[in-house]
């Protein structure tokens, strides 16, 4: 009895610790933005909710927001097709060296975010479109492409492999076949693959900082251009909302297919 | 006169080094009820997906309704298939799952409704057509299976194990099911299965496969009664099998001895002209063998033997005794006895006699 009360004591400590170590850079932020000061400080100095006003007011953020929604869009539409039938293809056909594209798709995933966001601006740089969204969204779809590809594939693989063979004795062709079966089949993994490309493209500094210039800077990059100058409240109030709508994506992904798959996908 | 509704010549399927089907042969009539027999790995899968059209024989051809098949993609194919793990659409409900074939193969849309009820009701699921797959029973599964396979009213019905999975009550009612459907429908229908049960009580034609290589054809009753080699006898059925040499060939039938003992049999006749003095092997099923405590009660039996009983199992509609005859050497014979007025059994460890007459010993001559 005395024994595992011992136990319990010391699992819940930890589990506590642990908490409060993860969630502790939200808390403060959150904090912060709360402060009725006006130096970005924690515990906050009284409550009040001015710097949620002041960002509202600030045109530079509401701009570099709505330019980071634009390259999350284009992240998603980048890598929705191209994820989705790398996915499957790799989850369901024995390609001639599956293996070794499988390798070849995780790479961008291994190499430093320096290295390839080098690579993407001299890329782009030569292609003379630096200064545009667009290169930033395929950017950030390039280098988040392998959670894409889990998701579905994670999805694809659990799929019975006779559906399709099914789906053809039914009389449908191969292309009736992927509209009518096959994508339906992997539709939680397109989902939860396209919030998640969402979500990182959003978050994404370090290679949108390598992309951008002064016209056109992503919230992020914006965010860190302020720190350099004064740090003011309303920048942990951008957080705080930064964070919510990655929230709402997560919650949004839990009401629609579940977390399950998110988690499974190895 | 009837005509081939499926027909195989000559077919064969490798897949690398490796022949999971050789040199098959057969002819299906239209409206009847095959069932390809076999343990895993014996082909019988693979003979059926290339009927099916999901692989392309090495070799030879198949030819559906006289026309060779080979170039026809599968689906273009009239057949309608129960998978062995179903393979309904997971997203759909039962009544879109079976109007699926419908809209694929582009009947009128007006009449689709009227199609799906009419099937659903044949397999009795009326009432569920909103459920979705898994809000169904494994039977329901089954049902819904069955009639997405047949609502285009395909040429032919090709069953993939699909009972394989079922507990045995259930696998029973279905292999009834199936039989009911195939005669209302009169559908041509080739079924795969490992259950030498099942491929008895449903089929018109038996086909038995192993190693990749029909091993007999025939009708269920003359599978059972008239095995054409000892895989056939030992596979259905439970058979006694013995190992010995050939002495003597007649007409019809053979002398050979087994162990200590000269005992005469009907000639099973494999490929080989059987000559004197070539190996052979015996088979005796297990409930063409009586047993008794008397001698006197085994009057008429060609063939008779005393032993001891080395077990008992009871299994409900029958005794199976395992009976140890020194003559016939180390393992013991297994007999099935079915007296319903008798209650009376054998003890572990009693002496008994047991005998058959020769028409029910098989002897074929070891290849």
């Amino acid at each position: 009895m005395n024994t595992s009360r011992t136990q319990s004591v010391i699992f819940w400590t930890i589990v506590t610790l642990s908490i409060l170590t993860l969630s502790a850079p939200t808390l403060v932020v959150l904090g912060a933005s709360f402060t009725s000061g006006n130096i970005i400080d924690f515990p906050p100095d009284g409550f009040s909710l001015k710097w949620y006003g002041e960002i509202l007011g600030e045109q530079d953020l509401r701009e570099a927001f709505g330019r980071s929604l634009i390259v999350a869009c284009i992240c998603v539409l980048v890598s929705l097709p191209t994820g989705t039938l790398a996915g499957i293809a790799l989850a369901k056909y024995r390609v001639r060296a599956g293996s070794a594209i499988q390798t070849y798709l995780l790479l961008p995933f291994t190499i430093p975010l320096i290295g390839s966001g080098i690579g993407l601006m001299l890329f782009f740089g030569q292609a003379g479109v630096l200064g545009n969204l667009w290169p930033i969204g395929i950017a950030t779809a390039v280098i988040n492409l392998p959670f894409m590809i889990w998701a579905v594939s994670s999805s694809a693989a659990s799929l019975d492999p006779d559906l399709e063979l099914a789906a053809l004795s039914c009389g449908a062709g191969p292309v009736q076949t992927f509209f009518n079966v096959t994508l339906p089949a992997v539709t939680p993994g397109v989902i939860t693959g396209s919030l998640l490309m969402f979500i990182l493209s959003l978050n994404e500094f370090l290679v949108s900082l390598l992309l951008v210039d002064a016209r056109i800077v992503t919230l992020p990059v914006q965010i860190y251009n302020s720190i350099r100058s004064i740090i003011t409240p309303d920048l942990a109030a951008v957080s705080v909302v930064f964070i919510a709508v990655a929230t709402i994506a997560i919650i949004a992904l839990d009401k629609l297919v579940g977390l399950e798959i998110f988690l499974k996908s190895k | 006169m009837t005509k081939s509704a499926v027909s195989a010549k000559n077919v064969e399927m490798q897949f690398g080094p490796f022949k999971a089907v050789k040199d098959a042969s057969f002819e299906l009539e239209e409206g009847r009820f095959l069932t390809i027999l076999g343990p895993s790995g014996s082909g019988k899968t693979t003979l059926l997906r290339m009927i099916a059209g999901f692989l392309t024989p090495t070799k030879g051809e198949i030819f559906i309704n006289g026309q060779a098949v080979g170039a026809v993609a599968p689906n273009k194919r009239s057949i309608g298939m129960v998978f062995q793990k179903l393979a309904l659409f997971p997203h759909m409900t039962a009544a879109e799952n079976v109007a699926f074939p419908l809209k694929m193969r582009r009947f009128d849309a007006r009449t689709i409704p009227d199609r799906v009820s009419q099937y659903l009701r044949l397999v009795r699921l009326d009432g569920l057509e909103n459920r979705r797959i898994n809000e169904l029973s494994g039977g329901q599964q089954q049902r819904v299976a069955i009639a997405r396979a047949l609502v285009f009213e395909p040429d032919l019905l090709l069953l993939d194990e699909p009972l394989a999975a079922l507990d045995r009550k259930l696998r029973e009612e279905m292999q009834l099911e199936f039989r009911r459907i195939q005669k209302e429908l009169g559908v041509t229908t080739i079924n795969v299965t490992h259950d030498q049960r099942e491929a008895l009580v449903v089929s018109d034609q038996i086909i038995v496969m192993d190693e990749g290589e029909i091993q007999q054809d025939a009708s269920p009753s003359v599978m059972y009664r008239i095995p054409q080699n000892p895989f056939v006898a030992n596979f259905i059925g439970v058979t006694n099998a013995f190992e010995g040499k050939l002495t003597k060939v007649s007409k019809a039938d053979a002398t050979a001895i087994f162990g200590d003992s000269s005992l005469v049999g009907v000639l099973r006749n494999g490929p080989v002209e059987p000559q004197e003095g070539q190996k052979a092997r015996g088979a005796v099923r297990a409930e063409q063998i009586r047993i008794s405590a008397t001698k006197s009660e085994l009057n008429g039996l060609d063939a008779q033997f005393g032993g001891t009983v080395a077990d008992v199992i009871f299994e409900g509609e029958r005794i199976l005794y395992e009976v140890k005859v020194p003559e016939l050497g180390e393992v013991p014979i297994r007999i099935f006895h079915h007296d319903q007025n008798d209650f009376a059994t054998h003890e572990l460890g009693e002496s008994v006699h047991i005998g058959w007459k020769s028409r029910d010993l098989h002897i074929f001559v070891a290849q």
